[in-house]
């Protein structure tokens, strides 16, 4: 039996995120290949509908990485960012939809290793979890739906 | 009411509106809404403890519009959302007249906004106990039951939008769920789109919802998606202090504190 | 239909070594839409680049999709090459294949893989790509340069020789800050007033300045190029054109016993009052809060003795409305108030003192005239104490920072004291020694040898007086922790450099980021330690962080660089990578529905309102309007709008839909 290979899609911004992987990249500090990176210009413009989409795309867990409080490159689109998660998660989370599969972090131009250890941590996060079936199952109705 | 009916009269034949929007007696033991444009209709209006329909909700309407100026009779729950509205700049004082209503059903003028806000901080909106224990019970189920609770109560939807209809701050031209490029959520009513619906709807209440539950009222499938939006009520409460449409605030999902607390971040 | 080019570099082995590059390449070539695919050692060399340009024309490529580095290092590059084949330079995507993968995995298929799905992902985006222009702002070529002490000095004169206009706005009635507080400077002891006021009077006659005292920034708005300042000028109850500075207000004014702010407290003021001799201008401002006439509605001599009538009792605050290209910030330090650290008994006792209160003492302008006599009882103190890091890298109740200036001028107290006063004894009580810069280090050495000031390595646990003493309670660290105490006739306190209190109000107003200890931040602490994180905002002196003389004169003059290096464009180019308000056919006009939640949340100001009227001008509709001159492209309006009726291009609701759906469907 193959090893279950979670999909992980990570939601990034520009300046803070995007920077600090680039940095994981030029420290040559390993992680899995399992993460892959969406850029936005500003963690304010994500928008919890994308987080939304992954999920019924088919995705076992989701990263939201942006700069630290008082850091942002926009100064507040991250504190804009950060009501709207708290919001968002406490409604997924009423709703059941796992908020363990959704790892928010700040990582900063200059911590390419925390992002390494973000991007580890949360596979083995999701790899404990499981694949997220209970989703895909209510997604799959789509797929069957295609079919017919 | 003929106090109301009164003022009504007057309003129309001064010629201070064109249009009454109140409550009339419906089918069986219902109410409904009435659109008076003539005095001598002024006498269906009604207001007693049946009518729970959010009025608020035709303020926005072109079609109501049309009429000329209205005025409304607001009891609490249109209150509410008429202050809320005047926050998202979808009506001006000079737009309407507002017939409040008191909980003692006393007929109350408002002169401005800021007289209903003052009227309405002594009168907060309060999650009812028994709603507070259904969401305390939901939140204490294992997450794997509780997102199968959910899906099974989400199942009777089919997507008929009376829940976005009767929403007085569903007041978009366009809602996204009808826009296509991209296709943001699934149209069909099968378990995800369902899901999706009404999460999106939630989260575009956040910060903003009432509590004036007309969308649940109107679900001609009694989901109960007024709990989504109750526990995000409380979910502000507790997280960004206490809840209320404001004038002078800032929306909770538009505004910040750079000191804002929350535990997840890593 | 789309055409898009897809450009594998293996980055000689640095992608190759462990992702497949021609396999990408070749998987590339097979998605829908693809219509040229190619791997090559170095993309971004010159045959590299030629690669593209030719496949653009050859191909007719409308997209381009490089496999490479991080866009963050080649995306210039490779748009650049794009544009010189004929594309829009908003039609090129990076992949992202080494930074984000071959330097961070092994060698194995799911390496190759992930590279495969980065390409896919942008090849979705690509396609939804539209072609953008840059946008052209014009350029006001005057500064506003904040704070007039040295640091505004010197970035004001430097703008104003490169002949541009500045506008100098300084918060208290004279320009000169702290430094023309200062008696001595270190190392090289020359008078502080000698050296700054010939700048002050530089800056008042020179034609491209206009001073603005006794004046604070009232609002900020727009963005680089073109901002727009408001600022109040508080009621200096004069006209400022009839006064002559002859000082006869000031003279017979009754109000006298009003601490002075530019003694420390240490001497008095009247009510009207110029703040010292030699101050610019040399106006006099009426002290509202203390003058009889205001808070009793009598006395009124000065109006009566003053020979041109210049007293203007009714005068308001004005706001006044300049238009500005920069801004220098320039609004310096302040200190801790030691009362904060009862142990030392400040506040408590008359002849515990801070640095800057020793500063007036030993200035020749100062309360004393220049001799060192303690407060209490004006005697010349026999012994006096320095106690250096006085809040200073104390993270427990003060500052966990250094403050950088104190252990100079704790070494210059001292030594001025055993100049003026040759029998007396000195000790400083420090942490450590921080003399890095040119000449400090022989400045402390002369201190010790030549004045022979006794430095006690240790800390201070109390002061307390006793018999007319201070007994200064300490420990010599050196000494295997003897107690060491000492009957002092003066302690002076080394207070902790911190950010001037309203620091943070003012960062607000302006959008610029500041620490944690509400000292403005740069943009990046190496590579841009002048400017903000807000394009056209500079910063200047100890606002930024502790700063001695020199450092902030260097600071200031590169700040003023910076202003003058944007200003020697007449026109700026801007990324069109910004928010727009959707548009459709009547009688919709827009899915905008004008709720505002977007003007809110941007921290630009820069969505207003647009009214769309009918033929008969009657409005119709009020829609939100992006002002593409402020707007900075982070997108916060389009996460919040919910009709989705504003969007931001390059990072469209589309384009991001399409890259999440293209990443997770690699099956």
């Amino acid at each position: 039996m193959t090893e279950f290979e979670p999909k992980i899609i990570a939601f990034v911004c520009n300046w803070c995120t995007y920077a600090g992987a680039d940095l994981t990249g030029t420290s040559r500090i390993k992680y899995a290949q399992n993460v892959k990176i969406v850029r936005f210009p500003c963690t304010g413009r994500i928008d919890f509908m994308l987080l939304l989409k992954s999920f019924g795309e088919g995705a076992d867990g989701i990263i939201v990485s942006g700069c630290h409080p008082n850091d942002c490159h926009y100064t507040s689109g991250n504190f804009h960012a950060r009501r709207r998660w708290i919001m968002f998660r406490g409604l997924l989370d009423m709703l059941g939809i796992d908020v363990r599969r959704i790892q928010y972090s700040w990582v900063s131009a200059a911590e390419g290793a925390k992002w390494a250890d973000i991007v580890n941590s949360t596979v083995n996060t999701i790899r404990e979890l499981g694949p997220y079936t209970e989703y895909e199952k209510v997604a799959g109705y789509l797929e069957k739906e295609a079919k017919q | 009411m003929n106090e109301l009916i009164k003022k009504a009269v007057a309003l129309l034949e001064s010629d201070s509106v064109q249009v009454i929007i109140g409550y009339a007696e419906g089918t069986g033991t219902r109410t409904r809404a009435i659109f008076i444009t003539r005095t001598a209709d002024c006498e269906n209006l009604i207001f007693d403890s049946r009518c729970v329909q959010n009025l608020a909700v035709y303020l926005t309407k072109s079609e109501i519009k049309k009429l000329g100026k209205p005025a409304i009779v607001a009891p609490i729950p249109v209150l509410r959302s008429i202050l809320q509205l005047a926050v998202e700049n979808q009506i001006t004082e000079n737009d309407l007249v507002v017939l409040g209503i008191t909980p003692q059903s006393e007929l109350v003028d408002f002169e401005s906004f800021a007289a209903i806000e003052a009227f309405l901080s002594t009168h907060q909106i309060v999650i009812e106990e028994k709603y507070q224990e259904t969401i305390r019970e939901i939140k204490a189920m294992p997450v794997t039951e509780r997102f199968a609770y959910w899906v099974k109560e989400l199942e009777p939807c089919f997507k008929c939008y009376a829940c976005r209809a009767a929403c007085p701050l569903c007041y978009c031209t366009r809602c996204t769920v009808d826009n296509n490029q991209p296709q943001w959520i699934s149209v069909a009513s099968h378990p995800l789109g369902n899901l999706e619906w009404h999460i999106m709807r939630a989260m575009h209440l956040a910060g903003r919802c009432t509590d004036c539950e007309a969308c649940y009222n109107a679900c001609p499938m009694s989901i109960p998606i007024h709990l989504l939006t109750k526990n995000m009520l409380q979910d502000v409460t507790e997280n960004f202090g206490t809840y209320g449409p404001s004038l002078d605030k800032l929306n909770t999902l538009s505004s910040f504190k750079p000191d804002d607390k929350e535990s997840f971040i890593r | 239909m789309s055409k898009i080019g897809v450009f594998i570099c293996h980055c000689g082995e640095n992608i190759n070594a462990t992702v497949d590059c021609a396999r990408v390449a070749k998987t590339a070539g097979e998605l829908e839409g693809v219509e040229y695919s190619i791997d090559y050692k170095y993309m971004c060399s010159d045959p590299g680049q030629t690669l593209i340009k030719q496949a653009i024309k050859e191909k007719g490529l409308t997209g381009v999709v490089v496999g490479s580095c991080s866009p963050r290092m080649h995306e210039p590059t490779f748009r650049k090459a794009c544009q010189e084949a004929g594309l829009n330079p908003f039609m090129c995507e990076m992949a992202n294949l080494r930074e984000h993968c071959s330097w961070v995995h092994d060698k194995n298929e799911a390496t190759t893989q992930k590279a495969i799905d980065l390409v896919r992902t942008l090849v979705e985006k690509v396609k939804l790509n539209k072609p953008l222009y840059s946008i052209k702002v014009p350029v006001t070529k005057t500064a506003l340069v904040i704070g007039g002490g040295i640091a505004g000095i010197q970035a004001s004169l430097d703008i104003a020789n490169a002949g541009h206009q500045v506008i100098l706005v300084e918060k208290d009635p004279s320009i000169g800050g702290h430094m023309s507080q200062l008696s001595e400077t270190f190392p090289t002891l020359d008078c502080s007033q000698c050296i700054l006021t010939p700048r002050m009077v530089e800056v008042a006659q020179h034609p491209n300045i206009k001073l603005l005292t006794y004046a604070e920034l009232e609002k900020l708005e727009g963005s680089i190029g073109n901002f727009k300042a408001t600022i109040r000028k508080k009621a200096k109850s004069i006209d400022e054109n009839l006064c002559n500075g002859c000082g006869t207000c000031t003279t017979k004014c009754p109000t006298k016993k009003i601490p002075s702010e530019f003694n420390t407290g240490l001497g008095t003021r009247t009510a009207i009052y110029v703040p010292f001799p030699q101050a610019v201008p040399n106006k006099p401002v009426i002290d509202k809060e203390n003058c009889s006439y205001y808070q009793k509605g009598k006395c009124k001599v000065c109006e009566k003795v003053c020979p041109t009538g210049a007293i203007r009792f009714d005068q308001e605050d004005e706001l006044v409305e300049i238009e500005v290209g920069a801004v220098v910030i320039a609004t310096g330090f302040n200190i801790m108030q030691p009362s904060e650290f009862p142990e030392y008994g400040y506040g408590k006792y008359k002849d515990v003192i801070t640095g800057l209160q020793f500063e007036r003492l030993a200035s020749a302008s100062g309360p004393t005239l220049g001799e060192i006599r303690r407060p209490s009882d004006g005697k010349i103190p026999e012994k006096i104490v320095f106690v250096a890091c006085a809040g200073s890298r104390d993270p427990a109740k003060g500052i966990p920072y250094c403050s950088k200036i104190c252990c100079m001028y704790t070494a210059k107290h001292a030594m001025l004291y055993q100049h003026k006063v040759h029998h007396g004894k000195s000790y400083i009580f420090y942490m450590d020694i921080r003399a890095a810069g040119k000449n400090y280090e022989e400045f402390v050495r002369r201190a010790i040898v030549d004045d022979e000031v006794n430095y006690i390595r240790g800390r201070v646990s109390k002061i307390y007086e006793e018999n007319g003493k201070l007994i200064v309670r300490g420990v010599d660290t050196l000494l295997n922790a003897k107690p060491v105490e000492i009957e002092a006739d003066m302690v002076v306190l080394a207070s902790a450099a911190i950010a001037n209190p309203g620091a943070e109000e003012l960062a607000q107003k302006m959008h610029v980021s500041y620490d944690s200890y509400h000292f403005f931040s740069e943009a990046h602490p190496k590579l841009k330690p002048v400017e903000t994180n807000t394009a056209g905002i500079f910063l200047a002196g100890a606002c930024q962080a502790p700063k001695d003389i020199p450092e902030t004169v260097s600071q200031a003059s590169g700040a003023a660089s910076k202003a003058i290096i944007l200003f020697s464009k007449d026109e700026l180019s801007r990324d069109p990578l910004i928010a727009v308000v959707n548009r459709s056919p009547a009688p919709v006009f827009s899915t905008c529905v004008g709720c505002f939640m977007c003007a809110s949340a941007c921290p630009y100001q820069a969505i207003g309102e647009e009214l769309i009227t009918n033929r008969q001008g009657k409005v119709i509709k009020k829609v939100a309007k992006v002002n593409p001159g402020l707007c900075q492209g982070c997108g916060t309006c389009v996460a919040f709008c919910r009709s989705k009726s504003i969007d931001i291009q390059g990072y469209s609701n589309e384009q991001m839909c399409a890259e999440v759906v293209a990443l997770l469907n690699n099956d």
